[in-house]
């Protein structure tokens, strides 16, 4: 290569280097888009080092420092101290120091730079839902910043109580690098954005990678007469059997049990994980549909798909830990698996983030993750028959509560300063460094953006490289899936869920059979979707499906 | 018996049900000082079963390394803190004397309004306390709206005194009953008013008994939690939002639960201890003669 | 409103008044009549313009209803005193009561009546329809609602367990009644149950202490044998369970009423029955128990009326699980309510409720009026 070319390349590599190792500041001085470049990359480095991988839970202070570093997007387009004397009210969840409380620390830095300050509303994630339903109802919306799901669209931005985002914020956010899911038609609503994406969802598969490569467990499993390899599990077949064979089984000492299903309600959100057992079932390649009926909204939850898939529950109970019954998600992900009960559990990415930050955590070595089991055949609600596909398994990855995401009310537009100020807030939050961060580090918050899945940043943080390349691997792959099945937009989707958990609640308790019980919540939802407006209902499924 | 085991068994009971009763709260105390290991297996004993560290008192700011720093949850937990103070003394205070009045009134005159008698305007006040407030969330919020009262701390007052009142109006009234009405009649017949009897006279006598009430008001103030959640978002909330807000998404933090709930819980344990005696001597006077 | 005294004498007192019907001059009355009647006029007056204007009726109003509720107390303030202008000391004693009436009233009226017109519509808070009024649908759905026929069953379990504690309750008071050393430290103790709050309790107690794997109270109960100590998976293991945690935090209220009626006891009815030769037992049976008999009705009346109120501990602990094992009707409705937005529904389920439990209680009072001869309800 040409000497001139080498010596930009390794004097690149020794800037590199020198400006790691010096203060921010200095390198914004230089002019050549080379020291920009590694600013942009240093300053992503040095944020993933606070607090660094394994060095215990991010606090208070840490939140300031990264806030204070990510502050370069927002200082291109606001001057110091533009929103003095502006107040801006932000709801959100407050869940353990994080959502909220993290905003809180790393909106500091921008509070300061901008004179602005924030009034926190902060809700249990039990109250969520139904405070912003009664705000909504009553028109007491008393925010101008809400930190929300998309599931939630349809009310909000629905009627017409979400300010629409201005081009510089698209710009300062850069939203062409979120990944396929998250782009148009989320977030948007008649073709306006609304949203600033800050968290992607999906349901990925955690499982114990050191009992799935156990020799001795492997050969156990031959002495059983078990179907295959023993191996990490890629249907819900296997893991089924899998969960049957595990229980009673030991590996150093420990207890096994295979699959973890939470029983218990979670304010809807449990529903979800039954909804991971069932896509593989009931979502055909063939058909975007899975959840209703796309011309009717005639729920889909009673057809042999799902109903198999409450079955495979009801299988594997007796195999799961004694008190299952009483187990919610919550309980699953963090006091059994963190803990080291179970070998195989559905979650968001939270677990995978958690494994190695989270004080909780016991297996941070041995965690492996996948896009959820597939299914070696699906059910094609067309034709009511179960169907093999040519391609092998089906896998439909579930796209649960699609992700939360930062907007901002209309109330503000009255005022521009204040609808400037809003924005501003809700893209330094949102924006593509600071995203960085809350996706390596126990945030509430999983990765979203393609630049996210650089694999040689987290390792350099200090993520073991095959760790961190099986988890972002899960994410990625199950986000772009083909086949993956997004959750509806519509109103009072968490109504359904609550009134399934209840039902289900019964079916797993065994007063009911899966049958019976699966029916009894399609009747159910269907009571519902005549509450809220059926006509409404399907012209809203079917464009959150993009039909 | 013979009198020595009949004591040894007393104590014995005694000293049972004291571990029963505050077991939980050392409990509470103690994983305040540990760390998620020492929580997923219950360690129980500090320095023998475990270390205690800071890490409960860290996530709130309130740790020997970060109390002289800024920290967004202490200010969070201060405000609050002060904010329930506010609520639940304000509102006991109100409730104290609408109630002390109410009661004495019920309890010396028979009124009549129409058809309404005494007794039925007891149980109109007793109902206050039967309905479950989840009933009233939504008349409330667009009543507060209304009348530009959400996330106020009058409102909060306002609700808090109306959830409290009943009680106050039972225990009183109870007082009242048993102090007999011969002290205001000598009064009286000097040419006393009976407000001046009232002020005089009964107050003196009842005031152990306010006291009881008052505690008891205070207590169930502090510790509630729907309404607070219900009609505050920034600057009237109080802790029992926050304490429920301990947990998501993310697992628990048993810690910083395990700190915000014995903060909570060291205001109710000092006025316990300061003002056990009133409330056992107050409410002495009222019962079963 | 008028007034009568009960147990007071009438006739001219020394000072020449008549304590209960004073002397008012005509004058006096007549102004007072007059306040009361001017001021119920303008407070008609605001509310009526306030009406139309947030009727959009007319344009002159203020933006909310909080001046109205200034007026209001104003017209509070003059009420009173037009009573006591017009009628004299029976206008002072009506004063005692007149406040705390008009405060509850104030803060209950619209809600109450709102609450009820809620109750006969359907109201999704997610429907495009908005509130709808749809007669007596509510109340058929009741009635066939499996979740509040399991969750009515289920409190009559809870009420019943009320018995239990109000056992152990008057035990523990009989304890501390005993002359005992440090019984300051005792009673503070035994107090400090009840001032936890009810979040913390369902967290600490009911998830933290007992969790199966490593909590306290389960690892005690493996030591005593129990193999698999699923406190909370099993029906009726735990329906007893929530109301162990709920009786935990209750029995001292209990307790310290009880406490309070036997420290009142006249100590001579019961050294009397000692004297006569009565054991320890026996004594308390036909002495003590009856005489505090008054005191017990009223402290089980209350705690039933707060036990039926049990929500927070089910819903932290089980979601009233398993299976709606544990499932109580304020739970219930709470996920009506919350989780479902579906809001005329629950309010349905809890006007009748209410009616149940004014019934219940009405009739429970009545059922034991002849125990409490000092109550006059």
């Amino acid at each position: 290569m040409k000497v001139e070319l080498y010596n930009t390349l390794s004097r690149r590599s020794v800037l590199k280097g020198a400006v790691a190792a010096s203060a921010l500041g200095a390198a914004g001085s230089v002019g050549l888009p080379v020291r920009i470049a590694s600013a942009a990359e240093d300053v992503r480095a040095q944020i993933l080092a606070i607090p660094g991988v394994g060095k215990g839970q991010p606090t208070d202070a840490d939140w300031q420092k990264v806030g204070a570093l990510c502050l370069e997007p927002t200082k291109a387009n606001v001057k110091e101290g533009e929103f003095k004397g502006v107040e801006l009210s932000f709801m959100g969840l407050n869940n353990q120091n994080v959502h909220n409380v993290l905003f809180r620390g790393l909106s500091k830095a921008w509070a300061d730079y901008t004179g602005a300050t924030i009034n926190w509303i902060d809700l249990a994630q039990a109250d969520y839902n139904a405070r912003l339903q009664q705000a909504i109802a009553t028109g007491t919306v008393d925010f101008d910043v809400i930190e929300m799901g998309a599931p939630f669209e349809g009310d909000v931005c629905g009627k017409g109580l979400a300010s629409e985002m201005p081009d510089w914020v698209k710009t300062q956010i850069d939203m062409d690098d979120y990944v396929g899911y998250l782009k148009a038609p989320v977030g948007t609503w008649e073709g306006k954005t609304y949203r600033i994406s800050c968290d992607g969802d999906c349901h990925n598969f955690n499982y114990r990678s050191d009992v799935f490569a156990d020799a001795g467990l492997a050969e156990e499993w031959k002495k059983a007469g078990g179907e295959g390899d023993w191996g990490v599990p890629k249907t819900w077949q296997q893991v089924n059997a899998y969960t049957k064979f595990l229980k009673g089984k030991q590996l150093n000492g420990q207890d096994l049990y295979g699959y973890l299903d939470p029983c218990k309600g979670w304010g809807g959100f449990a529903f979800y994980f039954l909804g991971s057992r069932a896509t593989a079932y009931a979502k055909h390649p063939d058909d975007k549909a899975w959840l209703f009926d796309a011309d009717t909204m005639k729920p889909r939850v009673n057809n042999p798909a799902w109903v198999r898939a409450i079955q495979d529950v009801l299988d594997s109970l007796p195999f799961e830990p004694a008190d299952q019954l009483n187990a919610d998600p919550g309980t699953t992900g963090f006091q059994q698996f963190l803990a080291g009960t179970g070998t195989m559990l559905s979650w968001w990415g939270d677990i995978g983030s958690n494994v190695k930050t989270n004080d909780s955590s016991v297996i941070g070595d041995v965690t492996a993750f996948d896009i959820l089991p597939g299914s070696d055949d699906v059910y094609n609600a067309g034709t009511g028959a179960w169907d093999k596909l040519a391609s092998g398994p089906n896998y439909a990855p579930n796209m649960a509560y699609i992700g939360w995401g930062i907007y901002v009310m209309a109330r503000v537009d009255s005022d521009p300063v204040k609808q400037k100020a809003a924005w501003s807030l809700a893209a330094h939050l949102g924006g593509k460094d600071i995203s960085l961060w809350m996706a390596a580090y126990p945030s509430g918050f999983q990765p979203y953006r393609n630049s996210h899945f650089n694999v040689a940043e987290w390792t350099a943080a200090g993520y073991d490289e095959a760790f961190i390349k099986s988890y972002l691997d899960s994410e990625a792959n199950s986000y772009n899936h083909p086949n993956a099945a997004i959750e509806p937009r519509i109103p009072g989707i968490f109504q359904y869920y609550s009134v399934a958990e209840d039902e289900l609640a019964k079916i797993y308790a065994g007063q009911m059979s899966a049958q019976d019980g699966a029916n009894a919540i399609a009747a159910a939802w269907e009571k519902i979707t005549d509450q809220i407006g059926r006509d409404n209902q399907i012209k809203l499924y079917k464009a959150s499906l993009g039909m | 018996m013979p009198r020595a085991l009949s004591k040894t068994l007393i104590y014995a009971a005694l000293i049972v049900w004291t571990l029963i009763a505050l077991f939980p709260i050392f409990w509470t105390f103690s994983t305040t000082f540990k760390v998620a290991k020492d929580v997923q297996l219950g360690h129980i004993i500090p320095w023998i079963q475990y270390q205690p560290g800071w890490l409960g008192l860290r996530a709130t700011g309130l740790s020997p390394d970060t109390i002289f720093n800024p920290s967004t949850p202490r200010e969070e937990f201060i405000k609050r803190f002060v904010n329930s103070i506010q609520a639940s003394v304000g509102a006991s205070i109100l409730a104290l004397i609408l109630g002390s009045l109410a009661a004495y009134g019920l309890s010396r005159f028979q009124y009549r309004w129409k058809i309404w008698k005494n007794s039925d305007i007891s149980f109109f006040f007793l109902s206050q306390l039967i309905l479950p407030p989840v009933v009233l969330a939504m008349p409330f919020l667009v009543l507060y709206k209304e009348l530009a009262l959400l996330d106020s701390m009058v409102g909060l007052i306002l609700v808090y005194t109306l959830s409290v009142l009943p009680i106050v109006i039972w225990i009183m009234r109870d007082q009242f009953d048993s102090i007999p009405p011969e002290l205001e009649q000598a009064a009286l017949v000097d040419g006393c008013s009976s407000w001046g009897a009232f002020l005089r006279i009964v107050v003196p006598i009842a005031l152990p008994g306010m006291v009881a009430a008052f505690i008891i008001s205070v207590v169930l103030c502090w510790n509630e939690y729907f309404f607070a959640a219900l009609l505050t978002s920034t600057s009237a909330k109080t802790l029992p939002a926050m304490v429920a807000s301990q947990t998501g998404s993310q697992g628990i933090n048993w810690w910083s639960m395990a700190a915000l709930s014995s903060a909570a819980i060291l205001p109710l344990i000092v006025i316990g201890i300061i003002f056990e005696r009133y409330i056992v001597k107050g409410l002495t006077a009222g019962a079963g003669k | 409103m008028s007034t009568k005294a009960s147990g007071m004498t009438t006739g001219v007192t020394a000072s020449g008044r008549d304590p209960v019907t004073g002397y008012v001059s005509d004058e006096r009355r007549r102004m007072g009549a007059w306040l009361i009647r001017l001021s119920t006029l303008a407070l008609a007056a605001l509310i009526l313009m306030q009406s139309l204007h947030a009727a959009g009726m007319i344009s002159f109003g203020f933006t909310n209803w909080q001046p109205v509720l200034i007026a209001y107390t104003l017209w509070g303030a003059a009420l009173c005193a037009g009573n006591v202008m017009r009628d004299g000391e029976a206008g002072w004693r009506a004063l005692f009561v007149l406040p705390a009436i008009l405060f509850t009233i104030a803060l209950v009226i619209f809600p109450t009546i709102f609450g009820f017109v809620i109750a006969f519509s359907d109201w999704n808070l997610q429907s495009v329809t908005g509130r709808r009024f749809n007669g007596l649908d509510n109340l058929r759905q009741l009635w066939a609602d499996p979740y509040f026929w399991n969750a009515l069953g289920n409190m009559v379990f809870y009420v019943l367990s009320v018995l239990v504690q109000y056992v152990i309750a008057f035990g523990l008071a009989l304890l501390l009644n005993q002359d005992i050393r440090a019984r300051k430290f005792f009673r503070v103790a035994f107090l400090l149950p009840f001032m936890l709050s009810p979040v913390a309790v369902g967290w600490m107690i009911g998830k933290s202490m007992l969790e199966y794997r490593f909590g306290p109270v389960t690892r005690l109960l493996r030591t005593l044998g129990w193999d698999e100590p699923t406190l909370l998976t099993t029906p009726w293991l735990a329906k007893t369970t929530i109301a162990a945690m709920d009786a935990w935090v209750w029995i001292p209220f209990m307790m310290i009423l009880i406490l309070a009626g036997l420290q009142a006891l006249p100590k001579e009815v019961q050294e009397a029955a000692k004297v006569d030769g009565a054991t320890g037992w026996q004594g308390f049976w036909q002495v003590t128990f009856p005489l505090m008999l008054p005191v017990s009705i009223t402290t089980i009346v209350l705690r039933i009326i707060f036990q039926l109120k049990l929500a927070d501990i089910v819903i932290t602990t089980t979601s009233g699980g398993p299976g709606g094992a544990t499932d109580t009707v304020s739970s219930f409705i709470f996920r009506e309510y919350k989780d479902r937005s579906n809001v005329g529904y629950g309010t349905m389920i809890a006007e009748v409720y209410l009616i149940l439990i004014i019934v219940f209680v009405a009739l429970l009072l009545w059922g034991t009026n002849r125990f409490m001869q000092r109550h006059r309800y």
